[in-house]
């Protein structure tokens, strides 16, 4: 018995090279990251992204995207969390934004943001009892987006 | 232990000709920069020889390692080199993408901070359960730590603190700058604290969908990236970095001689310390050549080795297998050991078992982020630039 644990033992150890090797080179030869990841369903939390985008409204020349409100919790939802706005492409977008948002899509604008695009300087104006603040504009890679605060009306 | 003598301290030495053959297999790991460098095809002079001075150096590593049969000597030189290497890798790398190493809001919004595999706690259980990813980082940089690291831990467990982890060399080495600690009792209860951070920041960050302790806590903001005083929440979280870095990986270490954000802190390290119970390897005391002089129990560095460990003979399962007992046990009693044999009969063949993955790790990303370091220090030297 002490000599079949004792092959156990040093197999499993001498495995670990392998294994090692493995894990170090062998991550971009045997897994496609990508693959794993369509396959894992894995994607970044909405708090980062912003969540996905629930409506366009088409302006011509440019689009605004409204991306559904995040309240996104491990178990139910936060208290409080935010939407985002975003305008695309920014080459295109005028000089003044003014535009009522209906952020929960119950056909009635929930806030009016005005926003000059070249300095990016914003104001809002609540018309909703669960809008809070602005919390920032903010230039991405693609669009100029807002994010406003908001109390979540199932909370 | 036909082919070895025991060096004046008791530890297994080797004969020459048999460290050569044996650092063999290492030679092509210690050569990652290097073929890195070949691989790329534009490789100038000045990014070679630095590449080729790590695969040099990393290959003298472990040939000196076999040779004297110490261990910890030099595993913390380059430990301690890997560390101060990151920032000198990492910052001028942010600086050449963004202008900065300082994240705004819009680099986490498109999930551009660097994945650091010590969020792996904080990430795991969002993702499992919902599917989300809480750190700002890109999904595919962070699918290569999560199996480097995975894979690691399972072969080297906690050894990860000691031979991967690219920090903990900064408290390493300000635990060994003083010859004597100036604070010589720590009481050991303290050794429990990580379980609980790692406990409050994996609760924490799950139910705010936040990576807690890279927002909040984490001492190595100040040696990498962090994010920009955008909002009071950030100003507060940019005062509390420095102080945890100069209290938990300067002047604690300092005063005490030991690991303090790695032994007392770290809940990545807490995490480690799980894999230690399923790993092969573990540090072992030979309780019939041991003396009980207890030098082990005080250079152990993280707090793993305590009374108990004089009686039953087993490190504690915070041990980072850094290999400091081994080298300071005067007796040759501790040694490194793979689980189910028996204690004493090849300490030599479990030493190798367990350095072959452990150097291997440190090769596979130690030797490009240093050879880089080199790199832009050269640069910097001769073009007045790091970038």
């Amino acid at each position: 018995m002490a000599k079949l644990k004792s092959v156990l033992g040093y197999s499993v150890a001498a495995l670990g090279i392998p294994i090692m090797i493995a894990a170090v080179l062998g991550i971009r030869l045997f897994l496609n990251p990508n693959a794993f990841i369509s396959a894992t369903g894995l994607e970044h939390s909405a708090n980062w992204t912003g969540g996905e985008v629930v409506q366009t409204i088409e302006h011509g020349t440019y689009q605004t995207d409204v991306h559904r409100p995040v309240f996104d919790a491990l178990i139910g939802e936060h208290k409080k969390g935010f939407v985002q706005v975003a305008w695309r492409p920014p080459e295109a977008l005028p000089a003044r934004i003014d535009e009522e948002i209906d952020a929960d899509a119950d056909g009635r604008a929930d806030f009016r943001i005005e926003l000059e695009t070249a300095t990016k300087q914003a104001s809002l104006t609540p018309y909703s009892p669960n809008v809070i603040e602005l919390q920032g504009v903010y230039d991405l890679e693609e669009t100029l987006a807002v994010r406003v605060r908001l109390k979540n009306p199932r909370q | 232990m036909t082919a070895q003598a025991l060096t004046r301290e008791g530890t297994p030495r080797m004969a020459i000709w048999k460290a050569l053959l044996l650092t063999l297999p290492i030679v092509p790991f210690a050569a990652a920069a290097l073929a890195n460098d070949l691989m790329s095809g534009e490789a100038q002079l000045i990014e070679i020889i630095p590449s080729l001075l790590i695969w040099i150096l990393l290959t003298v590593f472990f040939f000196r390692m076999l040779v004297t049969g110490k261990t910890h000597r030099y595993r913390s030189a380059l430990f301690i080199l890997l560390a101060f290497a990151v920032p000198l890798y990492l910052i001028p790398q942010l600086f050449e993408l963004y202008g900065t190493n300082m994240l705004t809001p819009e680099m986490t919004y498109t999930a551009k901070a660097r994945f650091c595999p010590m969020t792996m706690g904080m990430v795991i259980l969002p993702a499992v359960l919902k599917g989300v990813v809480i750190f700002p980082g890109a999904i595919v940089e962070g699918i290569g730590w999560f199996f480097l690291w995975i894979g690691a831990s399972l072969v080297i467990g906690r050894g990860w603190c000691s031979w991967g982890c690219i920090f903990g060399g900064w408290d390493e080495f300000f635990s060994r700058l003083r010859k004597k600690p100036v604070v010589k009792h720590v009481d050991r209860k303290w050794r429990f604290l990580p379980f609980a951070v790692l406990l409050a920041i994996v609760l924490l960050s799950a139910i705010t969908f936040h990576p807690i302790y890279c927002e909040w806590l984490c001492p190595f903001k100040v040696v990498s990236e962090f994010e920009a005083p955008t909002s009071l929440a950030t100003t507060v979280a940019l005062v509390i970095f420095p102080l945890t870095f100069f209290g938990l990986v300067v002047a604690l270490p300092l005063l005490t001689k030991k690991r303090i954000q790695c032994g007392l802190f770290c809940p990545f390290g807490a995490l480690q310390s799980f894999f230690n119970k399923i790993n092969i390897f573990e540090l072992r005391i030979d309780l019939d050549k041991c003396s009980q002089c207890k030098r082990c129990f005080r250079e152990c560095p993280t707090f793993s080795l305590d009374e108990g460990s004089l009686v039953s003979g087993k490190a504690l399962m915070s041990c980072t297998r850094c290999g400091q007992c081994v080298d300071a046990c005067p007796k040759g009693a501790m040694s490194y050991h793979i689980k189910g044999t028996r204690i004493g009969i090849s300490p030599n063949a479990a030493r190798l078992l367990f350095l072959y993955p452990a150097y291997i790790l440190f090769c596979g990303f130690g030797a490009n982020v240093i050879a880089d370091a080199l790199w832009r220090v050269l640069r910097l030297i001769t073009t007045g630039s790091m970038i």
